[in-house]
């Protein structure tokens, strides 16, 4: 492009090394308060586990679990807007390359689990390249299917997976290819998980392909007008997020040591991620932390103190969270602190008929 | 030739919305597509971005063949567009959305903060530099079609296609917008203008073209389509074309 | 062969009981672009409303299709005008969630009330069967399949005959046009949504009176069933429910046959994904909302 005209449109091309200058120089504490608050909820976690007993451990991994789970299901679900009711494949992709390779081929766990995200992402690929042209409805119901469709190959794969009767990963003495990190181990394991996938999905949400997602959420159409690949876009999207998940899904098969396909390909993980990136606030990094957070603790109170209720309350708290805070708690609150107005009825009248 | 179109087409069913057109565009041109509704204006430049598969013929755009190509790839070949019904991305602010098209377009920025800066300045150019942090619903009409100007500029396009960018403007902000269009094309940007409104088009434009039920009708200077009795008919109906005949 | 005769045969039956189940799911779909993932759920309660009435009152399972129908009509209504339609407008997973949560409230009441194990309606003609040739037909699964059959050209009698059903139509087409023509579309969604829900309770009534049913297996499968009958037979199109019910009933069926281990729970996913991305608007029927933008 020629370089006259008063428009000024002519960008400058400078080296990256002035680039990285220059974002040296813009770090303020007002624009990294988000990496330091990580920073400290990982120190803050840590702390805690010094003061909590095994059985509450092992019940915060699961919490931290969840967080990665729904950060994973936000990049495809809540940035990219492509409701995948499939998930759990991942997981259960996951966690069988894992199982599978420490069982049977005595793989150290450290060389399983890149294998299990390596796995999650061709599956992303290969489900991702046909499935991804559907829209809404159909898209969710499409990988609804492909998860079951994965979950009857594990089941018949006997020879591999061990089929419906399970597999069990080799996990003391000498048989076993990594030491079991125990609940200890397991808590630090899914806390650098959870910040992990937390850093991960921040840093993806400010970079370009964090506004390329939102575009193609918002119109497709106007996207791909403006240059963005957005056949790539969901693509890597949806293996960023299966990747993550798939990365769970490893570590908590070696946590289970013994489980079977409908545990790790349960169509109920899903809706979880689900329920927890949409109550607390789909599309942003605060909404799937506090809707994993709340809803796990709430979810194990519940088991626990209400055992034969804890399903029926849980399903009439969704409905009314669904009802109430149709776009999560965390958007609900950011927009109600904006405009002064935190009637949750003025909520209702924007959604309804 | 920065455009060339050969004997383009496509079909829906069994109707032909555009039918063997042809035409090109040389470098820092402007040229006007007018015709009455359903005359295949949007579909034309549907089928030349990539966002519709030609049924045939060929799109060349700086001498190589880009037809059926997808629409991002078309972008990248320093091609944009706006259009009709304004497509914003409605999550984000005024200014984010203009930094989207600076982030992925020809010319890419490689930092959201480059890209950031580009959309500030083309805020600026088009004038809707104080709503940069609004949501692009509470945009007026006329601000809602200087976002969608900003966005398909922001990819430092060396072609634009503006599909009726001027309807439902008022008097004012129609010369605003055709002083406007008279600067970006002496920067260099070659300029396809499709307009339902004549007086408007006739102001920007170097060449025009009409297009009559997919095909075009006529083509010539400003004067000499305005003169052509054919265009003439097909716009205004037989009886305004005898009358005028008669006088 | 003759044992292909009979898992066809057997197919055909089990598919007319499948189509009922989807006629109302498709319904609910095609006019309001729902999910109702709860639609498993309603055919159950129909199914433990008509055998609560066979065990205590002694009524035959065919007897109190009406009550059942009614009573889940009303049930279905209240949930459309309470719930549903207070988030109809708002992004698809949101519906899918609410109708999610509504489905575990409905099953757990269920199972607190009458315990997860499996029942049946006992009747004495269910299981005597007649022999065509070497194909043995059930009288209760002929009669159930006949009935899903008069039920899906009685409704789609309704929705193209009566004032109620065009009504239903044109709010599915375009609701705004619709309102602006005096349609009620509240009243709508909550008419169309009750008679879906009747239609569950008659499929969860004739499933019990055939087969067994449990508040924790059964409401899934036929969620899924519906959802993979409904893309095959096309949104919203009643006789494509029917036949993709039949298609889908001989494919499990045949296909249960031929396959060895779990692979026959495969099928149906095949079919559906194999169908979204060859024809998303249905292999069989063209459907009948297709021109509508999904939102």
């Amino acid at each position: 492009m020629s370089s006259r005209g008063p428009l000024g449109l002519e960008a400058q091309r400078r080296p990256w090394t002035d680039l990285v200058g220059a974002w040296v120089r813009t770090r303020t504490l007002r624009n990294s308060w988000g990496a330091l608050a990580l920073a400290a909820g990982f120190v803050a976690m840590l702390g805690v586990q010094q003061v909590v007993e095994p059985g509450t451990q092992r019940l915060l991994a699961t919490v931290f679990m969840f967080v990665a789970l729904a950060q994973g299901w936000n990049v495809i679900g809540g940035f990219t807007g492509y409701a995948s009711f499939g998930q759990v494949a991942f997981f259960g992709i996951g966690a069988y390359t894992a199982a599978v390779l420490m069982t049977n081929y005595r793989v150290s766990f450290w060389l399983a689990m890149p294998a299990a995200i390596v796995a999650g992402v061709l599956f992303a690929v290969v489900i991702g390249v046909p499935l991804l042209r559907l829209r809404g409805h159909y898209f969710a119901i499409a990988t609804l299917g492909a998860a079951e469709g994965a979950r009857e190959v594990v089941n018949n794969l006997t020879p591999i997976t061990g089929g419906g009767i399970g597999i069990t990963v080799p996990t003391f003495g000498a048989e076993a290819p990594t030491a079991y990190f125990g609940k200890p181990g397991f808590y630090i394991a899914f806390l650098l998980i959870a910040i992990l996938s937390i850093a991960l999905c921040a840093l993806l949400a400010r970079s370009r392909f964090g506004y390329a997602m939102v575009a193609v959420h918002e119109d497709e159409a106007a996207a791909a007008a403006v240059g963005i690949n957005t056949t790539a876009v969901k693509v890597v999207a949806f293996a960023v997020s299966g990747a993550i998940v798939a990365c769970a899904g490893a570590f908590y098969a070696f946590q289970q040591i013994q489980f079977y396909p409908e545990n790790v390909f349960d169509a109920g993980i899903t809706v979880l991620m689900v329920i927890m990136v949409v109550i607390g606030g789909s599309g942003s990094i605060l909404g799937p932390i506090a809707g994993a957070v709340g809803l796990e603790l709430l979810s194990q109170y519940l088991r626990i103190n209400l055992g034969l209720y804890n399903q029926l309350i849980f399903g009439a708290i969704i409905v009314v969270v669904v009802v109430f805070f149709p776009q999560g708690v965390v958007n609900f609150f950011a927009d109600a602190i904006k405009e002064r107005r935190f009637s949750p009825l003025d909520n209702i009248r924007r959604y309804r008929l | 030739m920065i455009l060339e179109v050969r004997n383009l087409a496509r079909r829906f069913g069994g109707v032909w919305a555009v039918r063997d057109v042809s035409f090109s565009v040389a470098e820092g041109e402007v040229l006007g597509i007018i015709g009455p509704n359903g005359a295949g204006k949007t579909t034309l430049i549907n089928l030349i971005t990539g966002h519709l598969r030609p049924s045939g013929g060929q799109v060349l755009i700086g001498g190589s063949d880009v037809t059926g190509r997808r629409p991002w790839v078309i972008a990248h070949d320093g091609v944009a567009r706006t259009f009709q019904i304004v497509k914003p991305f409605r999550g984000l602010t005024v200014r984010e959305n203009v930094a989207i098209g600076a982030m992925h377009g020809n010319h890419r920025d490689r930092t959201v903060a480059e890209a950031l800066a580009t959309a500030d300045r083309l805020l600026e150019l088009v004038g809707i530099a104080p709503r940069a942090n609004a949501a692009p619903s509470e945009l007026s009409v006329a601000d809602a079609r200087r976002l969608e100007l900003a966005k398909a500029l922001a990819g430092r396009p060396r072609l634009l296609f503006l599909d009726e960018v001027m309807a439902g403007l008022r008097q004012s902000e129609i010369e605003a917008a055709v002083g406007l269009i008279h600067d970006l094309r002496d920067s260099g940007i070659t300029i396809v203008a499709v307009e339902h409104v004549m007086r408007a088009i006739v102001s920007i434009s170097d060449r025009i073209l009409v297009l009559h039920q997919g095909s075009i009708l006529a083509s010539g200077t400003p004067g000499e389509v305005l003169a052509n009795e054919r265009v003439i008919e097909a716009y205004l109906g037989h009886r305004f074309a005898r009358r005028r005949s008669s006088n | 062969m003759s044992q292909f005769l009979q898992a066809a045969a057997y197919g055909l039956v089990q598919g007319g009981l499948l189509a009922l189940v989807a006629v109302g799911f498709s319904l609910v779909w095609g006019v309001m672009n729902v999910i109702n993932l709860s639609h498993g759920a309603l055919a159950v309660a129909g199914a433990y409303l008509a055998w609560q009435l066979n065990i205590h009152l002694g009524v035959d399972p065919f007897v109190a299709i009406p009550v059942v129908a009614v009573a889940l009509f009303v049930f279905g209504y209240v949930i459309q005008r309470g719930l549903i339609n207070l988030v109809i407008n708002a992004p698809i997973f949101l519906t899918l969630l609410l109708t999610f949560g509504l489905s575990l409230v409905i099953l757990n009441l269920l199972q607190l009330f009458f315990t997860a194990d499996d029942r049946t309606i006992d009747t004495a003609y269910a299981s005597q069967s007649f022999a065509i040739g070497a194909v043995f037909i059930p009288y209760g699964r002929l009669a159930a399949c006949l009935l899903a059959v008069i039920i899906t050209f009685a409704l789609a009698a309704l929705m193209t005959r009566t004032r109620l059903g065009r009504a239903i139509g044109a709010t599915g087409m375009d609701r705004g046009a619709a309102r602006l023509m005096g349609i009620r579309a509240r009243h709508v969604y909550a008419v169309t949504f009750g008679i879906s829900a009747a239609l569950a309770g008659i499929a969860g009534t004739m499933i019990a009176t055939v087969g067994s049913f449990n508040p924790t297996t059964t409401p899934g499968q036929l969620t899924l069933d519906a959802f993979v009958i409904s893309v095959l037979g096309g949104l919203g199109n009643m006789y494509g429910a029917l036949v993709g019910g039949l298609v889908l009933g001989v494919a499990e069926s045949v296909g249960g046959l031929v396959l060895t281990g779990t692979w026959v729970n495969a099928i149906a996913m095949v079919v559906l994904i194999v169908t979204l991305l060859i024809r998303p608007s249905g292999l069989i029927g063209k459907a009948q909302y297709g021109g509508r933008v999904e939102v």
